[in-house]
């Protein structure tokens, strides 16, 4: 397995994203540029140039018309994917943390930080998916938290739910027509901030990380904890991969925490852990800072993950990967 | 007999009179196993003509990809990148090291022998007093501070219990007393040339198992570039650069010294035939003189 390495960012990635089809990867970084690559060979296609702040979040529409990105210049962009121009604008009190397309494209989740007085909030759009149509500027509407504020969100199947995962450790579910509360769950930890929240492809289970050094995996539905992940490290980001079934889970010590510790105890290494056993089957080296955000190839042929170095990896997997298999399920087999 | 003599060209008009400046042309000869050799002909920078052989196998792999994602491809690029050629540039992209990734289920039993191999020498190291001939200082030998000014301990507590069995060997010869100069040659079994070479025959013994003979070094070498070379085998314990003396340059040779003859069979291993400065090292085990 030879990794890619893309070196478009001159500071820490936040997140990565693949388009549906797997064959573009799109990077955000605390630098004001986001880049689109092929993911085959880790071209780089262009630049969506405009913000003025840190970008925190990325995605990408599912026909890959529509690119959303959400900065620390309070801002929410829309940009088309083949060209890199400015489509729309929408403006916040406060920084922009995580958007989200939903499954159909139709409606974009937003979560903002709370800041200045202001409380955090999910934001949903409408989205038209049309390159040449006007979007509109109010949202749907707004889930305010008064506790503990939202770091990160997703759609459910359907759009029926909106989960997010919060400060406190909570994970809670809202009605994705209406957004009100509907189930609230204290997944990890108390006060341990959730880092990742990353759906399934058939989105009715998802996969949570939280700095309390454990990877979750919950339904949708009653918000249950179903597979439980351990690690020695926090954690800043978990995948779940199609094809086999494994988690991969990234972190590191916390980055101020970088240069008075050794490369070695770091843990800047992509963990793969069995999905049903729960076992760890073996890590990935290659980033000198902690991992903040890891993408699977929607086929499952590879994974790509960004780290405070700065630094994409893409790695396609090869052999060994594709014929590991535990020996209960061999027999099946 | 005339049509063969005509049809054969002269031999004084072949090869011989061949420009020497000209390439013979680039030849291409198809293999019947679908391979194809192409001989090129070019002359490298000492103007000497080099002849390349290249066997090429062409494969053709078809992909079928979505035709969205097809059309993806041809993209004009955008951004920072516009105007740019197709294919990934060298600046924003490059292709790491292998990494050699195998999902087991023990695999951190597996990483662990990796590193108890790794740790093997610092354990050793560990139990292992490090005491300095001359001192008895926690350090090397070599990397003592009072090593130029200091004769060993050793060998200035050997003569003074030698001395007495000593005296007798001189005493005899000499016929006067034990204070008296004796010639090193006319000194009795226990003489100091003995014991030195006694001495000496203990210090080899230890020591030339695991001392490598590097030859053909750089005369502007530096015993510590050497040992930067050489530790990387293993804990070296001697660098010694012979060196002219009136010029203060390498002479050309050095010996290396390692605790473990293991180190010191995988340095020779490693090095010999190594660059280093404008030479190609050659290294060997040390022959006891």
């Amino acid at each position: 397995m030879r990794p890619i390495l893309l070196q478009g960012h001159e500071r820490s990635l936040t997140q990565i994203k693949y388009n549906k089809d797997g064959d573009l990867l799109f990077s955000t970084a605390k630098d004001h540029v986001v880049c689109a690559w092929y993911s085959v060979n880790g071209e780089r296609v262009g630049t969506y140039k405009g913000h003025v702040g840190a970008l925190w979040t990325v995605d990408v529409d599912p026909a890959t018309t529509l690119l959303a990105t959400g900065s620390a210049d309070n801002t929410i962009r829309i940009w088309d994917v083949r060209t890199g121009k400015q489509l729309k604008m929408w403006e916040f009190p406060t920084a922009v943390k995580r958007v989200e397309f939903s499954e159909d494209g139709t409606l974009l989740l937003a979560v903002t930080e709370q800041r200045m007085g202001h409380l955090g909030t999910v934001v949903v759009f409408p989205i038209t998916v049309d390159l040449e149509a006007e979007q509109v500027d109010e949202p749907n509407f707004t889930i305010t938290f008064r506790e503990s504020k939202a770091t990160v969100a997703a759609w459910s199947y359907l759009n029926k739910y909106i989960i997010t995962g919060h400060e406190d450790g909570r994970v809670s579910q809202y009605d994705g027509k209406t957004g009100e509360l509907i189930r609230d769950v204290q997944a990890h930890e108390l006060d341990m901030q959730i880092t990742d929240i990353q759906m399934a492809p058939d989105r009715t289970y998802f996969i949570t990380c939280s700095k309390d050094k454990t990877a979750k995996i919950l339904d949708v539905n009653e918000l249950k904890v179903m597979k439980t992940y351990v690690t020695d490290t926090p954690l800043n980001t978990a995948a779940l991969t199609p094809k086999k079934d494994f988690v991969i889970l990234g972190g590191g010590q916390e980055a101020r925490d970088v240069t008075t510790t050794s490369q070695r105890q770091g843990k800047f290494e992509a963990r793969f852990y069995h999905k049903i056993f729960e076992d760890e089957i073996g890590r990935v080296k290659g980033h000198f800072g902690p991992l903040n955000t890891i993408a699977v190839h929607p086929q499952g042929v590879g994974y790509a993950s960004g780290g405070e170095d700065g630094y994409v990896r893409v790695h396609h997997f090869d052999k060994p990967y594709f014929d590991f298999a535990y020996e209960v399920e061999k027999m099946k087999g | 007999m005339p049509d063969i003599a005509s049809s054969r060209a002269n031999w004084a008009d072949d090869e011989e009179f061949d420009d020497p400046s000209v390439l013979p042309p680039q030849q291409v000869i198809n293999n019947p196993d679908g391979t194809k050799t192409v001989v090129t002909y070019r002359f490298n920078d000492n103007g000497k003509k080099v002849k390349t052989t290249r066997k090429i196998r062409t494969t053709i792999v078809k992909e079928h990809v979505n035709p969205r994602v097809a059309e993806r491809k041809e993209w004009a690029k955008f951004g920072a990148e516009k105007g740019h050629s197709r294919g990934p540039d060298l600046s924003t992209t490059s292709v790491g090291e292998n990494i050699i990734f195998r999902p087991s289920t023990n695999w951190k039993s597996t990483s662990k022998e990796d590193n108890t191999e790794e740790n093997k020498l610092k354990d050793q190291l560990k139990d292992k007093k490090v005491a300095c001939r001359i001192c008895r200082g926690d350090h090397f030998t070599a990397r003592c501070p009072f090593k130029d000014t200091l004769p060993p301990l050793d060998d200035a507590a050997a003569p003074a219990a030698e001395e007495s069995p000593a005296a007798d060997g001189p005493g005899a010869i000499g016929g006067s007393g034990g204070g008296s100069y004796v010639a090193p040659h006319l000194r009795g079994k226990k003489g100091a040339g003995e014991s030195m070479s006694g001495t000496g025959g203990s210090y080899k013994d230890r020591d030339d198992l695991a001392t490598l003979r590097v030859t053909n070094v750089s005369e502007f070498a530096e015993e510590s570039d050497l040992r930067e070379m050489f530790e990387r085998f293993g804990r070296v314990t001697r660098v010694f650069l012979a060196k002219d003396r009136d010029t203060g340059r390498a002479k050309g040779f050095a010996f290396i010294s390692y605790v473990d003859r293991s180190d010191a069979a995988k340095a020779c291993e490693r090095m010999d035939g190594f660059g280093y400065g404008h030479l190609i090292l050659r290294v060997e085990f040390a022959k006891r003189s």
